[in-house]
């Protein structure tokens, strides 16, 4: 994480997210898939493939694309269909559009009710025997019996998680790396899916997206940054009122 | 010249030629990389901090950020929205730099009409117009923060003071200077070996000096996982920065 800074001097803190050899792996049809858009299959990360049986690499080979860590299905249009084997980069997005980015969370492994759910607990003296962070009662008389979905001690974290609507401030073309505003679930190095922010609010920033996707070998030359409008630049003079 | 013992008219010998020593350039050329280029220990990708080091050199070609220490006085002129003439001045000594890459801050203290007052500030952000050393060098310790419970007359510093000169070659001055402190409670027992304070002189009866050494853990510095070596790394980001700003 690092902080940027606006025109106006105020300080944002923003996440790095690099784009490491995404392709598109398999097209999946709306009546396929079952749901009620057609779906595209992308995997991130090169890995090796010694790992995995021959079975495994089917996807891969079709693709004509190394074994990849990670695979993720995306929700696609009919006009945004992308062959597959087309690597996709971080100019797909622009500054200045929403995002929404999904990731598995830190585990914490097997955690009390305290830490899991915020639960108060007890106080640490003036009596209080053997009970000082348990969850106290789990349910009433009349219920006799203890709901579906009580909070309880158990394992925490290590879950799929989505930060909605956060905002690109900067696009790096040579190294494919996307900041994204604010913080993102996962630890340092984690794998992450990146997709376009469903907020109603950030309809109207997510217009005129590089459609269907960038293609690197295309006419379009883009410069080495691309920057949102207000981010203060290090090559401008200090901000004045 | 010597007398021609064989008649024959002497040779002409040339004086020997005048070895010039420059002592300027022997005097081993003083390197100087802001703490805040040097990676912390962690597993977060080289790349991030490439990233970082780029913008940083960046805006050092823009705005120049002087070398200073822990100790030296500066005066930062900040652009602030509200003031009169929409710039703030403030002169204070450093008495600690904290943050890495372009988070990178430092904290001045000074005592104006009798209130002490600290600013942290960060070196890297576009609000600040320009820093200024008042006076280079280096105290005892990397951390000052003691001087909020030592005598004010130690953290007074003057407003309007001249910068005093310091030449390009010559050493950093070590001001061996040992703090008088205010009577306890202070804010942190500064007396403790964790803190490792040198600058204070402790007026504090001899019992509880030995006292506050229970607290030491001299096994702290053979440890070899604490251990992080930065010499390799430092000539490395040492070349990259000058060539960033040269260019």
């Amino acid at each position: 994480m690092m902080p940027i800074w606006t025109k106006s001097g105020k300080k944002h803190a923003v996440t790095l997210l690099k784009v490491q050899d995404c392709h598109v792996l398999r097209y999946v049809s709306k009546e396929e898939s079952g749901g009620k858009t057609a779906q595209l299959l992308v995997g991130g990360k090169n890995v090796s493939p010694f790992s995995k049986p021959e079975s495994a690499h089917q996807i891969f080979k079709e693709a004509g694309v190394p074994r990849k860590q990670k695979v993720t299905t995306f929700n696609v249009t009919d006009d945004a269909i992308i062959k597959p084997g087309t690597p996709l980069y971080a100019a797909h997005f622009r500054p200045g559009q929403f995002v929404d980015v999904t990731a598995k969370t830190i585990g914490k492994g097997f955690q009390g009710v305290m830490k899991r759910w915020g639960f108060k607990g007890q106080p640490a003296s003036h009596g209080q025997t053997k009970t000082h962070r348990r969850p106290g009662a789990i349910s009433t008389n009349k219920a006799s019996k203890v709901y579906r979905g009580k909070k309880m001690p158990g394992k925490m974290g290590n879950i799929y998680r989505t930060s909605f609507g956060l905002k690109v401030w900067r696009i790096n073309t040579i190294h494919d790396i996307i900041y994204v505003n604010g913080s993102v679930p996962g630890h340092t190095n984690c794998l992450v899916k990146v997709r376009d922010s469903k907020l109603p609010t950030c309809k109207e920033y997510n217009k005129n997206p590089p459609f269907p996707t960038f293609f690197a070998d295309g006419d379009e030359k883009l410069p080495e940054d691309l920057f949102d409008e207000e981010i203060f630049q290090f090559t401008d003079p200090s901000v004045s009122y | 010249c010597r007398a021609s013992g064989d008649g024959k008219p002497a040779k002409f010998q040339p004086p020997p030629k005048p070895v010039i020593i420059d002592k300027q350039k022997q005097r081993a050329e003083r390197r100087f990389l802001s703490p805040e280029f040097i990676p912390p220990r962690g597993r977060t990708d080289p790349l991030k901090y490439y990233m970082e080091r780029k913008d940083m050199i960046q805006r050092r070609k823009v705005f120049n950020i002087p070398e200073f220490y822990v100790g030296s006085v500066l005066a930062v002129t900040t652009a602030d929205p509200y003031a009169n003439n929409k710039s703030n001045r403030f002169v204070g000594i450093c008495i600690q730099r904290g943050g890495k890459g372009l988070g990178a801050t430092f904290v001045l203290r000074n005592v104006i009409e009798d209130q002490g007052v600290e600013i942290c500030y960060e070196l890297y952000s576009p609000r600040i117009q320009a820093i200024e050393v008042l006076k280079l060098e280096k105290r005892l310790d990397d951390n000052l923060m003691y001087l909020r419970d030592a005598l004010p007359e130690y953290s007074t510093f003057d407003v309007n003071m001249k910068p005093v000169s310091h030449l390009d070659h010559e050493e950093i001055p070590v001001n061996k200077l040992q703090v008088r402190m205010k009577p306890k409670p202070w804010s942190k027992r500064w007396e403790r070996p964790k803190y490792n304070i040198k600058g204070i002189k402790f007026e504090l009866p001899e019992s509880k000096m030995k006292e506050a050494q229970k607290w030491s853990q001299p096994w702290l510095e053979f440890d070899m996982l604490r251990e992080y070596d930065t010499s390799k790394i430092e000539e490395k980001i040492w070349k990259e920065v000058n060539e960033g700003l040269k260019k």
